[in-house]
């Protein structure tokens, strides 16, 4: 069974890791690596546990573009979320035994490494959805 | 022999063996299984039994008894299928043995041409190559491209089956398509490199190592064709770009730019060998983009620093590379090197004029290139507007960090 754990994240936390100047003192160089070490050591050891599938970050919700249908013609939007809404940053989708594995390899991702001094505008968290079958030979 | 020489010596054969097989037999896609195979059972054995005195023949001898296994199987399941396949038991030969050595160079380079036939999109010449040239296993290439082993095993299986359909007979294409040809084989060597070394996330040590294989299999390509100027040269960029990878990234794996690396990490020895390669290139006559492009490296790698570099040299090589590629990349590079030569002004006044160029509008290189000849040119408040945006502009977290904090230095 697959399952899919997802990252969210707002564009003002984009901004603090980006470095981009503004009200938060942005990451430090070692702080984003100590961060990177960490996602990676998660992501490598699925992959040697076999139950890696995928896994993709997606660029700053200001990239983001929305088409919506006004008046029954469609319209494009570019960056359409406000700075603080929380969207979809990334998502890693693995194969194992049972929906509690998988929301035990999701909750080590609270672990995850950040500066001492951030301020969270947001309580951490992540979200496991299982993936419903039938679709597997639409993916990759 | 230790095991990492005949891993070593393994991977230099892989494609001889599999391209005399191919050659034999025709069936690629059963020919590699049947290569894999024989390539397994010489890491088990030789390491323990010693390597035979003719590895490449026992390796094809290996091969095609297994591919005869392999075949005969197939033919079975066929005949039940009511089709006969004809085809000639080794015992049976009447044509040259596969393993006499005069066409095993030509093999490779066979192989090569298949696997960068342009039936194929480019993500599969990529695997293709790394799998049936470079001996990579599906495991290894699907790590590096950051995708499941299943899906790369499907990419790989799909493309083996194109070069099947396509018909692809096994020899070197006609001498008129050959350059054509040629020039494909080298782009995707070339993408390969690039796959390895441009990227600065994920897992850095799978991705350095696509790099090396990328040198190893241009080396092996030069070489079969030790008289071509473009092998040479992209080559020596390789090697050149190589060079400075020590320096690259900071230890908490922050981008350096090239005027600030420290430069006694620079690998001596891949700088030495690309210099040689490109400077006994260069003069032969018909220059091509790769040669000049190494010599740009060239002259970057021999400057002691960032000061000493030879900018005007540079500017010349960029107005060469200009005239034979329309890239705008290139373009904003001159402009950079007009600027180091003749003051920032001189630089800005080329941006403009690249401005309308569509495939730069979007991106944020040129807003970038434009704050850092800003900075140059005193003008710190236009600079750092245009490293913000430039931020805003690029998707890669690594560039925006760097560009935020050139910003943040200005405020």
């Amino acid at each position: 069974m697959k399952y899919m754990i997802m990252l969210y994240g707002s564009q003002q936390d984009y901004d603090v890791l980006s470095g981009k100047p503004g009200d938060q003192e942005p990451w430090r160089d070692e702080d984003v690596a100590a961060m990177h070490a960490f996602m990676e050591k998660w992501n490598n050891d699925l992959v040697e546990s076999g139950e890696f599938v995928d896994a993709q970050g997606l660029s700053a919700p200001v990239h983001a573009r929305r088409i919506e249908l006004r008046d029954g013609v469609p319209v494009v939007t570019d960056g359409p979320y406000p700075e603080t809404q929380e969207v979809l940053a990334g998502y890693t989708i693995v194969e194992c035994d049972s929906f509690d594995r998988a929301t035990e390899i999701a909750a080590r991702l609270a672990g995850t490494p950040h500066p001492k001094d951030t301020k969270l505008a947001h309580e951490w968290y992540v979200d496991v959805r299982p993936i419903m079958e039938g679709f597997g030979d639409l993916e990759a | 022999m230790p095991n990492d020489d005949v891993e070593n010596l393994l991977r230099d054969l892989a494609p001889q063996v599999l391209g005399a097989l191919v050659r034999r037999f025709g069936h690629f896609a059963t020919a590699e299984d049947a290569v894999q195979e024989a390539l397994l059972a010489a890491a088990v054995q030789w390491p323990e039994e010693g390597v035979p005195g003719n590895p490449r023949g026992w390796l094809i001898t290996v091969g095609s008894r297994r591919l005869t296994d392999l075949l005969r199987a197939e033919q079975a399941r066929r005949r039940r299928e009511d089709t006969v396949i004809q085809w000639t038991p080794p015992d049976q030969w009447l044509a040259p043995a596969a393993d006499r050595p005069a066409e095993q160079s030509d093999d490779t380079l066979i192989l090569l041409f298949m696997c960068c036939h342009p039936a194929l999109s480019p993500a599969s010449q990529i695997a293709l190559t790394l799998r049936a040239v470079g001996g990579l296993t599906t495991a290894e290439i699907a790590r590096a491209f950051l995708v499941p082993e299943s899906t790369m095993t499907r990419r790989i299986s799909r493309a083996k089956q194109r070069v099947k359909d396509s018909g692809i007979p096994f020899g070197l294409p006609p001498a008129a398509e050959r350059a054509a040809r040629l020039g494909a084989v080298l782009h995707v060597l070339y993408l390969i490199f690039n796959e390895g070394y441009a990227s600065t996330s994920g897992p850095h040590l799978h991705r350095a190592e696509l790099s090396s294989e990328a040198i190893r299999l241009t080396r092996m390509v030069r070489r079969l064709l030790p008289e071509d100027g473009e092998v040479a040269g992209l080559l020596a960029l390789m090697l050149l770009t190589d060079a400075r990878r020590p320096a690259r990234t900071g230890p908490d794996g922050a981008l350096i730019p090239m005027a600030e690396q420290d430069r006694a990490l620079w690998n001596a020895a891949s700088t030495a060998e690309g210099v040689a390669l490109v400077s006994e290139a260069l003069p032969r006559g018909a220059t091509g983009p790769y040669q000049i492009q190494a010599a740009i490296a060239a002259v970057h790698d021999e400057a002691p620093s960032a000061e000493a570099t030879d900018w005007p040299q540079i500017e010349a090589l960029y107005e060469v590379l200009m005239r034979i590629s329309d890239n705008p990349v290139v373009a904003l590079n001159h402009a950079v090197a007009v600027a180091m030569v003749r003051g920032p002004r001189a630089g800005l006044d080329l941006l403009g004029e690249l401005e309308s160029d569509e495939r730069l509008a979007a991106g944020h290189r040129l807003h970038a290139v434009r704050a850092h000849l800003l900075e140059m040119a005193g003008d710190p408040v236009a600079a750092r507007a245009g490293y913000l945006e430039a931020a805003r502009r690029t998707t890669s977290l690594p560039q925006q960090r760097y560009l935020h904090a050139r910003a943040a230095r200005l405020s």
